[in-house]
């Protein structure tokens, strides 16, 4: 009971100084603009894209992709910041020096970003409603709700693996980047997976967003949850995946960097 | 500056210009904001758009390539200065007989040249990778338009460097103000769709006159009115922004001068 106390205390500890030690974010005027108005910029971007492509009844398409995969700026680039943070600080010794439960210290670290990518995500929609006038009015809450919170876990998932590999690699906002892009393209957020060639796909079916996005497109027409269950179980389970190889990463290089002295090497 | 330091001023701008063109080829960012960004861009561009006519490989090499220059410009440009700042050396830049606008200017002039790979690289992409076929239909325009739109980048830029070392509360909104140009300026997209509100801001941008200029000699109906009429944009804004510049870096040497605070951010 009292270990089950202590973890729970350490996650939601390293959860929340975690996502404060990103100060940066949490300055009024670096949130709206990444938070805020950078997620509008981009709704706008590829739904006036879609509108120029398919005229009005096209732009539902891009506000509802583009809103889902919005929550990869917390869960990737967030998750992945709050990770290598430790180590680009230095503190990343003092951490793995302590005996403290490591599941419950790595989880920790994705927990606030989850919090805050579902809201990012819900005020997306907020903007798509606004400006786009997306219609939910056909869409069961709890069931986007769901989806939207499946979706973020997911993302959050490879963001921890991602995370990782910053502890590896100076190059990490290189790979970020280029994630977050590459989840643009392949999850379905502006172009229908189903017309992309079939080794495309197959990555599609490899990422997170993909199912969640497909659920929430189908929310939003009108299916209910039973409709639209194995699609979310599916993003459940890619993002427990990634989540899973993410924590098996960060224990892999904790080994290697106490055998061979490099836990602070560039 | 008198006639005598000419060849040493020279030398100066292209060392600078050199060393950033350098320093820049591998730098993991610079390589995803100039190629990777713009290609993911121009692939997503190539499934939307197609069926929109039968210029529209060539209309999304340009317009994405337009992409991969602003957010070059925005982030490699804008922070010409900046990053002098974090790695320490601003101070010895700021005081050596050179201008710091000169510096900054070669710098600038290496990262926009260097951008042009943007619109290479989607090139490519699009004709010997998809084998989409792309013909510019008016080369010596086009060849023109090219060389005002990297004067009206360069200007720009001139700009962005001292602005966002003076105000790093407008820095700030870096990552937020990428998107809008690409929007305002219509690289994608005619500035038609949107909301007429949003037109006057479009015309203070060199960047939509870029793409009025490119679009037009590449794809478009070639009019010798609109295609003038967008050099000659380019060209204003471009005398605009130079003296904007010259007002900036003057109160960005004069604050530190006297608040002695070059270092801080």
């Amino acid at each position: 009971m009292h270990s089950l106390t202590t973890n729970l205390r350490l996650f939601w500890d390293s959860a929340l100084l975690s996502y404060v030690a990103l100060f940066r974010w949490l300055r009024p005027m670096q949130y709206l603009a990444s938070k805020i108005f950078m997620p509008l910029a981009q709704i706008l971007f590829f739904s006036v894209l879609g509108l120029y492509a398919g005229g009005p009844g096209a732009v539902n398409y891009y506000v509802i992709g583009n809103a889902m995969q919005l929550t990869a700026v917390n869960g990737i680039y967030g998750v992945t910041m709050s990770i290598g943070g430790d180590r680009w600080e230095g503190t990343l010794a003092y951490l793995f020096g302590t005996p403290a439960n490591r599941m419950a210290m790595f989880l920790g670290r994705a927990f606030l970003h989850l919090v805050d990518g579902f809201f990012g995500v819900l005020l997306a929609f907020g903007w798509g409603v606004l400006i786009f006038g997306l219609d939910l009015s056909a869409a069961d809450p709890a069931a986007l709700g769901l989806a939207i919170l499946i979706s973020t876990f997911s993302t959050a998932g490879l963001g921890l693996l991602m995370g990782c590999l910053s502890l590896v690699t100076l190059n990490v906002m290189f790979i970020n980047n280029t994630v977050y892009f590459l989840l643009l393209i392949f999850s379905g957020a502006n172009v229908p997976v189903a017309v992309l060639p079939n080794w495309m796909q197959a990555i599609s079916f490899c990422l997170p967003l993909t199912r969640g996005i497909a659920a929430a497109r189908l929310i939003i027409r009108g299916a209910g949850l039973s409709e639209v269950a194995p699609l979310l179980i599916g993003e459940l389970v890619v993002g427990a995946i990634y989540a899973l190889l993410g924590y098996t990463l960060f224990r892999w290089f904790e080994l290697q960097a106490k055998r061979r002295g490099t836990l602070e090497a560039f | 500056m008198s006639p005598g330091t000419l060849p040493s001023q020279w030398r100066a701008l292209r060392a600078a210009a050199v060393q950033a063109f350098l320093s820049n080829a591998f730098d993991g960012f610079i390589v995803f904001t100039l190629i990777v960004q713009p290609l993911a861009i121009a692939l997503l561009g190539l499934w939307i758009l197609r069926g929109t006519g039968e210029d529209f490989g060539i209309y999304v090499v340009v317009g994405s390539g337009l992409t991969g220059l602003w957010s070059g410009l925005l982030f490699i440009s804008g922070n010409s200065i900046t990053s002098e700042r974090w790695t320490g050396t601003l101070e010895m830049i700021a005081s050596v007989p050179t201008p710091l606008a000169l510096i900054a200017l070669g710098k600038t002039l290496a990262n926009v040249l260097q951008s042009l790979l943007s619109m290479i690289a989607a090139y490519l992409l699009a004709s010997l990778v998809l084998g989409y076929p792309l013909v510019v239909t008016q080369p010596v325009p086009f060849v023109i338009s090219i060389v005002l739109m990297v004067l009206a980048f360069v200007s720009l830029g001139m700009v962005l460097a001292p602005l966002f070392i003076t105000n790093p509360d407008v820095q700030r909104w870096q990552n937020a103000i990428e998107f809008p140009v690409y929007i305002l300026a219509g690289f994608l997209f005619p500035i038609a769709l949107l909301p007429t509100w949003t037109t006057p801001l479009s015309f203070l941008l060199s960047p939509y006159w870029a793409a009025v200029a490119l679009h037009e000699t590449s794809s478009g109906g070639g009019d010798p009115a609109v295609i003038g009429g967008a050099w000659l944009a380019m060209i204003v804004l471009s005398a605009i922004y130079l003296i904007l510049s010259r007002l900036l870096f003057r109160t960005l040497l004069q604050r530190a001068r006297r608040d002695g605070t070059l270092s801080l951010e």
